[in-house]
């Protein structure tokens, strides 16, 4: 059997966002944003709740508008890319009124639809759930169905928004692993916002730290993968990581002024 | 306290009734209940059984369910578009809900000199009445299940591409569907009651007719079938209501059943 719908890999995206500003109102939740991620890059966006690590996001997805300044993905405006560019939410977002296979074709025209969404069902090991409804699914496989979905889209840009977070802690590591290993395999450009450090640390190229609405630290992650939890430069990292986000080691001299307006 | 027969859960509610039923028939026999004030229940099921074979009451079901039937076309359609209208659009909803909102809070019977001052006692007061009645509980329905189809889904199909007609067939009709069929099986249980009413007050033909018709003549058997057909007729469309529910959400899990 031929299959034909199976586009070959499209390379990742290059981001580049300098000078992004956002505004709700007079809250400035996110300012002077610079960031340049490699095509095939795997970033994770840390930090403590409401430092705008999410809007930063939403943005990149193209579901907020920035207030001011640049924001490219590969080269183009980020509304040009809005068909390269995945997301997965903090809570799966399935349709209940669909099976398990019409959520993954969800937005898919073309005729081989039920085949790619099979496929895509069977990289995230849910191939024989195709017929169920997502309400008898746990929250684990729901979050790995919207995987599927992500990923039949073959996108060049997956954006996760901490979507491993509701999730048991074993269930956690065995998507960490999947995430990994499909990205692995598709080299798509991947950013995760997570709160987790150990997370971040375990997927990641690179963590970036978010301030009050700021970039404050861009800690490139250099273990060789994959990558064990107990080991002793992961742990090292992690701690330095933590340390930063909980603002225990001083900060870099004139960095990190709060502006956030109260 | 021992354990209850397997049969006995089967039974035990028919038990009541029937013994009604009996005591009913045995005070009819003995004549300690007049045929003026309740025939017996045989007497019933001759009457029904003379009017079955005889065909009228074929024509008068057939005709009231028509215009129940007519009634909720027009008025479950009318509030099915407008709940839609002003449930997808902010400015519809500023120009027509405060007015609707209004409305509803007059009692659909208290319209009824109007009515018969406006259309007479013919079929279109009959309609009308029907109508106006089944309106608001599917409106109001339609407009809030809207309303509540979950943003963050909204969010998710539009990030996936969905826009305009397909995100409205995709995902907020399918989301405010469990919302308008329960405004369905409220207006399935108004539209009985109404016509009713409608029937009771002026008609040459239907059920209502034929009790009106029977009251004249003294005959309770008759008024007690037409009783007994519209609760009858009642059950049947509240079954209706949870085939349709049965149905179309199925994914529902309190519904759940396997995928087509």
């Amino acid at each position: 059997m031929q299959r034909d719908w199976i586009a070959p890999p499209a390379a990742g995206l290059a981001l580049r966002l300098a000078g992004l500003r956002k505004q709700f109102g007079a809250r400035t939740v996110l300012d002077g944003i610079a960031i340049d991620v490699d095509p095939g890059q795997f970033v994770a966006i840390v930090g403590r709740s409401g430092c705008g690590k999410s809007t930063l996001l939403r943005l990149l997805a193209g579901l907020d508008v920035p207030t001011a300044g640049e924001l490219q993905l590969g080269g183009a405006p980020a509304a040009a890319r809005r068909d390269d560019v995945r997301m997965m939410f903090q809570e799966a977002r399935l349709l209940p009124w669909r099976t398990v296979l019409q959520n993954v074709q969800l937005g898919l025209a073309d005729g081989h639809a039920s085949a790619r969404a099979r496929d895509a069902l069977a990289q995230v090991g849910l191939a024989d759930r195709a017929n169920d409804w997502p309400s008898v699914l746990s929250g684990g496989q729901r979050q790995r169905v919207a995987l599927a979905r992500a990923l039949v889209h073959r996108p060049r840009l997956l954006l996760l928004d901490e979507p491993l977070g509701a999730l048991d802690a074993l269930t956690r590591i065995e998507m960490q692993r999947l995430i990994e290993s499909v990205w692995r395999e598709l080299r798509f450009t991947a950013v995760l916002v997570t709160h987790d450090v150990a997370e971040a640390v375990a997927l990641a190229d690179r963590v970036l730290l978010v301030e009050d609405g700021r970039i404050t630290l861009d800690e490139p992650v250099a273990l060789a993968r994959p990558r064990a939890h107990g080991s002793a430069g992961f742990a090292q990292l992690e701690g330095r990581v933590l340390g930063r986000v909980l603002g225990e080691t001083s900060r870099a001299s004139g960095k990190a002024p709060s502006r956030m307006a109260a | 306290m021992r354990a209850p027969l397997p049969g006995w859960r089967a039974i035990a509610p028919w038990i009541v009734p029937l013994a009604i039923l009996l005591a009913w028939e045995a005070s009819s026999r003995t004549g300690w209940l007049s045929v003026r004030i309740l025939p017996e229940p045989l007497a019933v099921a001759t009457a029904f059984w003379h009017l079955l074979t005889s065909g009228t009451l074929v024509n008068d079901v057939a005709i009231s369910t028509g215009r129940a039937l007519g009634g909720l076309a027009i008025g479950g359609g009318l509030g099915l578009v407008l709940g839609l209208l002003t449930g997808t659009f902010r400015s519809a909803e500023t120009l027509l809900d405060t007015t609707l909102q209004m409305i509803r809070n007059v009692p659909a019977l208290a319209l009824i000199p109007l009515v018969i001052l406006w259309f007479g006692i013919d079929e279109t007061a009959k309609l009308f009445l029907v109508a106006i009645g089944v309106f608001f509980p599917i409106y109001l329905n339609t407009y809030h299940g809207i309303r509540a189809v979950d943003a963050g889904l909204i969010e998710m199909a539009r990030s996936y591409g969905l826009q305009g007609w397909a995100l409205y067939r995709e995902v907020i009709l399918p989301g405010a569907l469990p919302s308008i069929l329960v405004g369905l099986r409220f207006s399935l249980g108004l539209m009985w009651v109404l016509l009713i009413v409608a029937e009771t007050i002026s008609a040459q033909s239907g059920i209502g007719y034929m009790t009106m018709n029977a009251r004249e003549f003294l005959q309770t058997d008759v008024v007690l079938v037409g009783v007994l057909l519209y609760a009858l007729l009642g059950k049947l469309a509240d079954l209706v209501a949870r085939g349709l529910e049965r149905r179309f959400l199925r994914w529902n899990p309190a519904y759940l059943g396997t995928p087509a």
